[in-house]
């Protein structure tokens, strides 16, 4: 199961907590295969997708707002991402007949929360802590 | 979270730069390779996780705790890691067993030598554990290798190029069961290679570092090679035919055909990169530009023939020369004219004027059977 332990934090509340969202959703889908109901990974992972990207849009706007370097970058790194959101969603279809998708849906979806999201989103991290430290000096 | 996170590690000896703003994460179980050339930085990383050198930038966290950043350095042999190197590292003067337990110091003896010959027995070796490692031929020293970084049941299991000492038959064979074993054992495990059929067969995910020190692709082995992002990447997997061109009514067009692009935009110009089995030979020679061929080679079900592109086709001179993977039933010797075309779904296309962070940056053509026309 997937837990977010302090290594995983950007110490920024909105964004941890969306991690946090989707981090609940991975282990939805981690409990339905393990329950026998790999049927009900569908929705899940929709909502999966849904809340990712909702995410990203609202990671791309704090990024420009607070002026981060190279917000344009992260834009693109989550643009890099579209492909495997697809493969994530036809996956979950097959899962509740296929246990090859099953595994490839459990495995992908961790690598794409914990590396592809949440470990790139370390990246800005230093930078939204100093900007924290200069707008309250 | 159980499992390996680096989180942007920098490393550089003295002027030189070896390793860029490197992050990733491995849950317990799985397997990453780290991919690159030589230079990439690729085993420094691996030995900044195994604490084998002092971190300068970043932070290395195994099953949530902190073992390296600036100020914390966990040694070693207390960061619960396995290490398998190329040359197995077996002591000569130890017997096998002898080499299993040397990791269980500690552990009572009896207790040890029951562990040790239980993971002799996951490699089928315990038949040979009062041997010593002269007495083994190269895989069965690789395989007592495995048994001793796995005896301690570390968290993280760290492979730097464990199969480059074997011969191929011997390899294919060993790398199979390792992944076996590897995947019973639920360790997260880090392996680095230069050998990209090898990342394919053994990574639940690869890493490409290029040579900057930078991560430039992570994703599972047909991501990496269906949708290479960057034209390093892309030429990573083996022989690549290249071509320029410019977009042109949302298409590329080279002397093998046209091919449909998404995402750039009208008068870029752009690189194209054909893998070799991405060339299709007609041989009725009915469509595409005709081509001779200077050399066939077997491979067994794959031939890679060496073929020429007319003067008519339009090539410029360093595009004439192609590789091709074709059939082993492609017999060029049956036909008077051959011609060839492309398959875009092998077709890869990079701006050639991208100086942006996500240069080159990989926009794979619409991946229609008769997009090129």
């Amino acid at each position: 199961m997937v837990d977010l332990a302090s290594s995983f934090l950007l110490e920024c509340e909105s964004l941890d907590l969306e991690h946090q969202h989707l981090a609940d959703i991975v282990n939805q889908v981690v409990k339905v295969i393990d329950d026998g109901e790999a049927e009900k990974c569908a929705d899940l992972v929709s909502e999966f997708v849904k809340s990712a990207k909702e995410h990203f849009a609202n990671e791309e706007a704090l990024l420009v707002k607070v002026g981060y370097p190279h917000a344009k970058n992260h834009q693109d790194h989550h643009k890099s991402l579209n492909a495997k959101m697809d493969h994530l969603i036809e996956f979950a279809k097959m899962a509740g007949v296929n246990h090859i998708a099953r595994d490839s849906l459990r495995k992908e979806l961790v690598f794409f929360l914990m590396d592809d999201v949440i470990t790139t989103d370390m990246d800005f991290k230093s930078f939204i802590e100093e900007k924290a430290k200069t707008d309250n000096a | 979270m159980k499992g390996l996170h680096i989180v942007g590690v920098s490393h550089a000896y003295g002027e030189n730069k070896v390793l860029d703003n490197a992050s990733l994460m491995i849950p317990a179980g799985e397997l990453v390779c780290l991919l690159g050339s030589s230079g990439s930085g690729k085993t420094t990383l691996l030995r900044l996780a195994a604490g084998l050198e002092r971190l300068q930038l970043g932070k290395i966290v195994i099953d949530d705790k902190i073992v390296a950043d600036p100020e914390v350095h966990v040694p070693p042999d207390h960061r619960g890691i396995g290490l398998m190197f190329q040359d197995y590292a077996l002591f000569p003067h130890l017997s096998i067993i002898d080499n299993v337990t040397f990791g269980l110091r500690g552990m009572a003896k009896p207790k040890a030598e029951r562990r040790a010959m239980e993971m002799l027995g996951r490699v089928s070796m315990t038949k040979y554990a009062q041997s010593h490692p002269h007495m083994l031929s190269g895989g069965q020293q690789q395989r007592v290798a495995m048994a001793r970084a796995l005896a301690p049941e570390p968290k993280l299991l760290l492979l730097d190029e464990p199969f480059s000492g074997l011969d191929t038959n011997m390899r294919l064979h060993i790398r199979e069961e390792t992944l076996t074993v590897l995947k019973a054992s639920g360790v997260a495990t880090v392996m680095v290679t230069h050998d990209p059929e090898e990342a394919m067969f053994m990574a639940d995910r690869i890493k490409i570092l290029g040579e900057s020190g930078r991560i430039l692709q992570s994703g599972r082995p047909h991501d990496i090679y269906y949708h290479p992002q960057h034209g390093f990447v892309a030429k990573l997997f083996g022989l690549m035919n290249r071509f320029e061109s410019v977009i042109v009514g949302g298409c590329v067009e080279i002397p093998l055909g046209k091919i449909r692009v998404k995402g750039l935009g009208e008068g870029r110009p752009v690189e194209v990169l054909v893998r070799p089995e991405g060339v299709i030979l007609d041989s009725e020679g009915k469509d595409g530009p005709v081509i001779d061929v200077i050399s066939t080679h077997l491979l067994g079900h794959d031939n890679i023939v060496r073929v020429r592109l007319s003067d008519e086709s339009g090539a410029k001179e360093d595009e004439k020369e192609l590789y091709v993977r074709a059939h082993h039933a492609f017999e060029p010797e049956l036909s008077n004219r051959i011609t060839a075309g492309v398959d875009p779904e092998y077709a890869f296309i990079f701006p050639l004027d991208d100086l942006g962070g996500m240069a080159g940056a990989g926009y794979t053509a619409w991946p229609q059977p008769h997009a090129a026309e």
